[in-house]
């Protein structure tokens, strides 16, 4: 009996999450249904099931290109902004000298700049330097706002962990580089995962950034998608976004089989 | 500027080790932090240094403070600003309330489902916010799945007006950000060894206390960095209260995207975004003193 | 090996950047700087396909060149042009009026000139005024009353007769916002100058909005009317032509429009040379003013077009609003008191 009455708070719990990923998928459910509609015009709850709306998406050419320069802009971008951000998120994460929170405050501010304002300010800056619109640019500008996720994330974790790790690593005469290819790293890797994945996420749906930089070789998805939906509304549209979630679901199935997702939270 | 900044380490850490590795630790964290300082220089801060000056050219007259004047004593403004910073602070409040739950499960009791619940965590992100927006609208709809629901279980006689209010905007703004929350309080819970939440129920604490006291302190920075996200998302999203906010809510992106689309009034813009990013720089430096004082105390 | 000074590792970062470009597109990012192949502007969806098929095909017919088709909107492209303006990435630009004088004014766009456009002589002279000389419209909407035929049986004749019902509430009317920005035009001027307005004060229209309010569901996104209308909703709004009648293709029979007695405004949509674009890009603007693609454009879109040589078929003739009957609105003129609009209707109407 006291067992049961201590499990309750469990069960409690086990019934929220349950209740929170029933909010959570709500509206996504919606998108996909209306993705297999056969009507012409958007209805739901749908009036009928075809696959004529994903024919669509393969036959529009800019659906299927700007698929393509989406994730190649959201790896090479989180991987760049991995190699700048974490050495930073270690160099500033334990030092309480005041200056430490100024270039940490600096480090993140592009978190909280609105996109459309920073998109706009590059496009000027960056044709200034004579980058112009191009992939290039794109890319710079995604590490930009990518950055802040991966400091703040390795930050967070490396502060949370024991410094005396590391200093009995180096007492044992491990070098530096030893240290943080064997101690430090394998310790920070659920924040840079963390981290990188929200970077990826965010690259992946922006659309005030990327929509400066298009060009007929580099529109992102979301830029094609809006001014698809501005002038043609089908459930095309939903198409992609549920081809859009297949994929993502393939590449988080296959990292979980070769490196087990449980990495984002567990050391 | 940052061989300074990264100087001196904790007292407890540094002592016993000897003035010259401390000098080296010290170079090495400068030129630890250099390279992403110098990279946000050029590709952040000079851009925007650029883009500022034109929220002092207002019209051919040259310089002039006249937007400034505008934002800060214009009681409509002022109120716009008072909506920003109101609603970036109730999302992250409800992101904070319904995401700890959700971290903590993930951690301590999730066990061999925790890949399949990082998975439905992720997954809802992966489809693009234009379409998570529809969906939503389609749930709140006057005659859409809520309110059918909700009149057939006999909760309400009449359609409730959810869409273009400030519920649709909270909702799918915390529906977005909520992941962001979890996933930064899961890390850093992961870091607390189990063994300390054991001892202090061996110790004679209960579940409560010991959460209290032991497992809440120790996360605080996991949730000072979830905030800080959350907070800064939500006062930078304009796609979600353009589409599910119909006009309720005025927020300063909200009020940017316009001058950009429609009158392209880009000083008063520039002037809108520099006030935005003081703000936000300010809420920033203050979180991160208080995370680190708390973190050295406890 | 991680010991690579910052500049190396900038030069690094952008060299492979830049391969990646490369490799990815060797086309299409560098189309200016190849003769054989320009770059042109779209809205997307089915415009896309429009602009594609009929006068990307009809210029490559013409003279051998080809065109890449950039997606977007003109926002982005006019900034685009401006952030480089001595060597643009664009060579042929699709934009609103409005934009195109913006353009024009701060020395971005070459001149219409009648010389380069053998297409000219049968486009109506308004349709380049009304870019100031700086463009010429090829295609244009009316902003009349789109709605429901079973819900509002007996739909208004003037903006004024659906003011008064709508503010007695017969129906519920789905209102555009300033957040789409043709609302400036085929709301705020169009009632404005019905009711007698000038353009530096618009109290006019903005009291006819304030009686409305209560009866309106207003907007978030240009395909909401569509969504208001079919859900219930809304039962009538002010929406483009072109926009009611590709709707009513989908299947939704149910939808239909009038052009208000007074005459709906009219929106052109024009086309513009940038300054050290490849004198060819003029060939492409000439190939967006002839009979022959101009006809299937109309024809597939629901719009209006400007060449007077073009018949439209049976099928599109009703629907379409002549541009005769339709109100050119001073775009211009109201360029300099937009900030002034948007501030007032932000603060009174507040949505």
């Amino acid at each position: 009996m006291m067992r049961a009455f201590k499990s309750m708070p469990l069960l409690g719990l086990h019934l929220y999450v349950v209740a929170f990923f029933a909010f959570m998928l709500l509206p996504i459910v919606v998108v996909v249904l209306v993705g297999f509609s056969s009507t012409d015009y958007i209805v739901f709850p749908i009036e009928g099931f075809s696959l004529k709306w994903f024919w669509r998406v393969y036959e529009y050419k800019p659906f299927l290109q700007s698929f393509i320069v989406t994730f190649e802009v959201a790896i090479v971008s989180t991987i760049l902004a991995i190699v700048l951000g974490v050495p930073a998120a270690i160099g500033l994460a334990r030092s309480d000298h005041p200056a430490a929170s100024v270039v940490m405050t600096m480090l993140l501010s592009p978190l909280s700049m609105p996109a459309i304002i920073l998109g706009f300010a590059l496009l000027f800056y960056l044709s200034m330097l004579g980058f112009g619109v191009s992939l290039l640019s794109l890319i710079i500008a995604h590490t930009v706002v990518a950055i802040p996720y991966i400091v703040r994330t390795v930050a967070a974790v490396y502060r949370s962990l024991a410094p005396s790790l590391e200093e009995a690593a180096l007492i044992l005469g491990a070098s530096r580089w030893q240290t943080f290819r064997h101690v430090t790293l394998p310790l920070i890797t659920p924040g840079i995962s963390a981290g990188a994945l929200f970077a990826m996420l965010l690259s992946i749906d922006n659309l005030p950034l990327s929509y400066f930089f298009g060009s007929p070789g580099t529109s992102t998805l979301p830029v094609v998608m809006l001014s698809y939906l501005e002038n043609q509304f089908d459930p095309a549209i939903a198409a992609v976004s549920t081809l859009q979630l297949a994929v993502a679901v393939i590449i988080l199935v296959v990292i979980e089989r070769i490196y087990g997702l449980r990495g984002l939270s567990a050391a | 500027m940052s061989t300074a900044s990264t100087a001196s380490a904790p007292a407890a850490t540094t002592a016993g080790t000897t003035n010259r590795s401390r000098l080296r630790a010290l170079s090495a964290q400068a030129w630890l932090v250099a390279p992403a300082l110098i990279f946000l220089f050029i590709f952040f801060v000079l851009p925007l240094v650029d883009n500022g000056q034109r929220s002092f050219v207002v019209g051919d007259n040259g310089w002039s403070l006249a937007n400034y004047n505008k934002l800060f004593f214009d009681r409509y403004y002022l109120g716009v600003l008072g909506q920003t910073i109101g609603l970036s602070v109730v999302v992250s409040v409800i992101c904070l309330i319904l995401g700890y739950p959700l971290a903590y499960y993930l951690v301590r009791h999730a066990g061999r489902w925790r890949s399949l619940v990082i998975f439905l965590l992720v997954a809802p992100l992966l489809t693009s916010i234009i379409m998570r927006t529809f969906g939503w609208r389609v749930i709140f709809a006057r005659r859409g799945m809520l309110n059918n629901f909700l009149i057939e279980t006999g909760l309400i006689d009449t359609p409730i007006h959810f869409l273009n209010g400030p519920i649709s905007v909270i909702v799918g703004l915390v529906h977005v950000l909520v992941p962001f929350m979890v996933l930064s309080i899961a890390s850093v819970l992961q870091g607390i060894n189990p063994r300390l939440e054991e001892s202090a129920q061996i110790l004679g604490a209960g579940r409560t206390r010991t959460f209290l006291l032991v497992t809440l302190p120790l996360s605080l920075d996991g949730i000072g960095t979830g905030t800080i996200l959350v907070f800064m998302l939500t006062c930078g999203s304009f796609v979600t209260l353009l589409l599910l906010g119909g006009g309720s809510i005025h927020t300063l992106p909200l009020l940017i995207y316009q001058q950009f689309n429609t009158t392209r009034d880009l000083s008063l813009a520039s002037a809108m975004s520099n006030v935005m990013l003081v703000i936000a720089l300010m809420c920033l430096y203050i979180q991160l003193r208080f995370i680190r004082r708390r973190g050295v105390k406890g | 090996m991680i010991k690579f000074p910052r500049r190396d590792f900038l030069k690094a970062s952008g060299a492979v950047g830049a391969a990646g470009l490369l490799s990815a597109f060797p086309n299409g990012a560098f189309a200016q700087n190849k003769p054989d192949r320009i770059t042109v502007t779209s809205y997307g969806g089915v415009w896309e396909t429009a602009i594609r098929d009929y006068f990307v095909a009809d210029f490559k017919k013409r003279t051998g060149v080809d065109a890449d088709v950039q997606l977007g909107n003109p926002n982005q492209w006019i900034s685009q042009v401006k952030a480089s303006p001595n060597k643009p990435p664009l060579d042929a630009v699709v934009a609103t009026a409005e934009l195109i004088i913006e353009a024009g004014r701060a020395g971005l766009v070459d001149k219409i000139d009648g010389a380069k456009l053998s297409n000219l002589k049968d486009v109506d002279k308004r349709f380049v005024d009304i870019c100031e000389g700086w463009g010429v419209c090829f295609d244009y909407g009316a902003g009349g009353f789109g709605f429901h035929k079973g819900r509002v049986k007996n739909p208004p004749k003037s903006f004024v007769e659906f003011v008064d019902r709508t503010a007695k509430g017969e129906w519920t009317a789905s209102m555009m916002t300033p957040n789409w920005n043709p609302a400036t035009i085929f709301v705020i001027w169009a009632l404005n100058d019905v009711y007698g307005g000038k353009l530096d004060d618009i109290s006019p229209a903005l009291d006819a909005i304030k009686r409305m309010k209560k009866n309106c569901i207003f907007w978030g996104s240009v395909t909401d009317f569509l969504t208001h209308l079919s859900s219930g909703e809304a039962d009538i709004g002010i929406y483009p032509d072109g926009r009611v009648w590709a709707y009513y293709d989908t299947g939704a029979h149910w939808i239909d429009f009038i052009n208000p007695s007074e005459g709906g405004a009219m929106i052109p949509v024009a086309i513009m040379k940038p300054k050290n674009a490849p004198d060819i890009a003029w060939e492409y603007i000439n190939s967006m003013l002839a009979v022959e693609p101009q006809a299937k454009f109309a024809e597939k879109m629901n719009y209006g077009v400007t060449n007077n040589k073009v018949v439209y078929s049976d099928k599109v003739k009703p629907r379409i609003t002549p541009w005769e009957k339709t109100r050119f609105p001073p775009i211009a003129e109201i360029g300099p008191h937009l900030s002034n609009w948007i501030e007032r209707w932000n603060k009174e109407i507040g949505v």
